[in-house]
């Protein structure tokens, strides 16, 4: 492996790594927010204890969310300034708004909701998860507008060896970041809609006395992923449309069409190999599709099944198949996300600038370092995290620390 | 106003989350046992999120504002920001981890990770900041870093005594003198933001292009995002009276 890979490597494992736990914090976040409303509204304390068991997991994932965001933030000046120098004028713009109107936000209101438990206003603690998922969406939003403008650059001139921003909104409006978006944003929801349904799943299986709660919990997780899986096919197919020459060509694995590609971008730019590995973006793809396929097998049954009440109570080969589905949209995910990134090779802003031209300038060593010292630190981090995130979901909702003490304040005196 | 822009948020995070970091580092000291701990962690709890949220905004200001320069300082200072970034994340899994498992062995450890974390924080910092300043590179600039850290560890303390109670506060004002708790944090925040002014007339300011657009954005959200922060110090403004979720 050249330093080239070993950065590619660095940033595909920290990226993926907080891609899954992103996704299940935007799903997760949704269907906490839907419940707090409803539990604020009816004051039922079988939706509370639902707020608190899913608020619970939330915050679980959330934190491994964000420690592997930050590292994915600062990758891109550590190991990839060039592409940062070359086109930061345009995309960091994306990623500048999406930490101050999302992260900055997303956190402060999140520490809020966290903290203010018992403490503030049942309508502004509504508020604040509110805002929180909002802000979530919105991350991923800029996200993808920073993603979209490398994949398929739109809005800029290039001036001086630098890209320059001409067209805001056609960096905001390009196809390649919206429809992506909401593929990834629906993904998020089959993600959130498995998560609460397998874990419900499990706890009815073990004839749980929490059954209300996990019954109501199980008919809002299928309820979601049904209808989120056709949203997210739907938008997936759109982004067929998007999909670059290079990339498709790889897709179908085209012979003809793959030296077609060759050829156009060789006679443009000079001779190079400009195709993507056709292995990793058939097996990325293959992957999404037939677990799609797989997942609606499930989802679809599944949602004629919720209706009945013993069903959801008794059918015990159902709970554990959906216990066992937990895993599968968290794959899938990572087979789009492969498809989607491997299929861009080798560019980093495609047709602008390769991937090896986008490399700082830092030594092996340093590399190699960063390299182990993070996959160290994440590989324990993780394993840790899954198994609380296990531990909790196993223990079921009379183990839930989040909002259940009351303010023990007695005399509060002002610290400043 | 670029470069504002940038110094608000650097300088924020500086006095902001410098004090997190000092009572971190001052963790063993401050709290002798399991709960003292729990307790002294309260003081910063509600906090932390929304005060380390600052140094992402920093980054995404370079990012968007300053791309040549943010290349320049992270990748030309690659081993000390990858420590920074690890020490982060240990400090950060360690808040949140410590509460997860009940058991003093299991609090104990991760109790471990924040000091750890928190000290590796402020060191990194120090180097960092000792290389934009003085040019200092290698082994002889642990001096300044230490320097650096024991700012960090005196804001941190002066944050803790204006938070805590008791016999825990009385242990946080030991280095309080003549100036008083508050006065300590003014003074302790002052040399912080002294330190990031320092620092940022040292580096190559040069926007990028994308300042005509983005410029004006940042400055509407400034208000609501300063205003959110005033949210939560608001409802956190009493000193801590047991220990909170974490």
């Amino acid at each position: 492996m050249d330093i080239v890979d070993l950065a590619r490597l660095q940033f595909a494992l920290t990226a993926g790594a907080h891609f899954l736990f992103v996704a299940l914090t935007l799903g997760l976040a949704t269907l906490v927010a839907v419940i707090q409303t409803r539990a604020t509204f009816s004051g039922d304390p079988v939706h509370l204890g639902m707020t608190r068991f899913w608020g619970q997991l939330y915050i679980i994932n959330y934190a491994m969310g964000i420690v592997t965001g930050l590292v994915m933030e600062f990758q891109l000046g550590l190991s990839w300034s060039g592409l940062t120098s070359y086109a930061g004028d345009v995309f960091g713009a994306a990623l500048a708004i999406e930490t101050l109107v999302a992260f900055f936000v997303e956190s402060t209101f999140l520490g809020l909701w966290i903290f203010g438990w018992n403490k503030l206003n049942r309508w502004a603690h509504l508020a604040l998860i509110w805002v929180v998922t909002l802000t979530a969406y919105a991350s991923a939003f800029w996200i993808m507008v920073a993603n979209g403008f490398l994949q398929h650059p739109v809005g800029y001139v290039l001036d001086g060896g630098r890209l320059r921003l001409t067209d805001f909104g056609a960096m905001v409006a390009n196809p390649a970041a919206q429809v992506a978006f909401l593929h990834v944003l629906s993904g998020a929801m089959v993600v959130g809609g498995f998560f609460v349904a397998g874990v419900s799943a499990y706890h009815l299986s073990r004839r749980t006395v929490a059954q209300d709660l996990f019954r109501k919990s199980l008919r809002i997780g299928v309820g979601v992923a049904l209808p989120a899986l056709l949203v997210t096919a739907t938008f997936g197919g759109m982004g067929f449309e998007t999909l670059q020459p290079a990339k498709a060509a790889a897709w179908v694995n085209d012979a003809v069409q793959l030296a077609a590609v060759q050829a156009g971008m060789a006679a443009e730019l000079g001779p190079g190999d400009y195709l993507p590995s056709v292995g990793a973006v058939r097996a990325g793809g293959l992957v999404m599709m037939v677990l799609f396929a797989l997942m609606l097998f499930v989802a679809g049954p599944s949602f004629l099944l919720m209706l009945i009440r013993p069903v959801v109570r008794g059918f015990r080969l159902w709970h554990w198949l959906l216990t066992l589905m937990i895993p599968v949209p968290f794959v899938a995910m990572l087979g789009g996300w492969v498809f989607r990134e491997m299929g861009r090779q080798p560019w980093a802003v495609y047709g602008l600038l390769r991937t090896s031209d986008a490399m700082s300038p830092v030594s092996e060593g340093q590399m190699l370092f960063s390299l182990t010292a993070f996959v160290t630190v994440f590989a324990v981090l993780i394993a840790i995290n899954c198994w609380l995130l296990a531990r909790h979901a196993r223990r079921g909702p009379g183990a839930v620390a989040l909002g259940d003490r009351p303010i023990e304040a007695p005399v509060p005196v002002p610290s400043f | 106003m670029e470069i504002f822009i940038l110094g608000f948020f650097a300088i924020g995070y500086l006095v902001l989350a410098g004090a997190d970091i000092g009572v971190g580092m001052a963790l063993p000291y401050l709290g002798r046992s399991g709960g003292e701990r729990r307790e002294v962690i309260a003081a910063i709890a509600p906090f932390f999120l929304g005060n380390e949220v600052w140094l992402v905004a920093t980054a995404g200001v370079l990012a968007g504002l300053f791309p040549k320069l943010e290349g320049e300082l992270l990748h030309g200072n690659y081993t000390v920001v990858v420590t920074l970034l690890l020490a982060w994340v240990v400090r950060d899994m360690g808040l949140w981890l410590r509460g997860r498992v009940p058991g003093p062995r299991w609090a104990a450890f991760w109790d471990g990770a924040i000091v750890a974390g928190s000290w590796g924080l402020a060191l990194s910092w120090g180097t960092l900041l000792s290389h934009v300043l003085i040019g200092l590179q290698g082994p002889v600039a642990l001096l300044p870093a230490l320097v650096l850290a024991a700012l960090f560890l005196t804001h941190g303390l002066s944050f803790a005594s204006l938070r805590l109670r008791g016999s825990l506060r009385e242990r946080a004002a030991v280095l309080a003198g003549g100036a008083g708790q508050a006065g300590t944090y003014a003074l302790t925040a002052a040399a912080l933001v002294a330190v990031g002014v320092l620092a940022g007339l040292r580096l190559p300011l040069e926007p990028g292009t994308s300042g005509p657009l983005l410029v004006p954005v940042v400055l509407t959200l400034i208000p609501f995002l300063v205003a959110a922060q005033a949210w939560v110090w608001w409802t956190f403004r009493h000193r801590v009276s047991g220990p909170s979720y974490l």
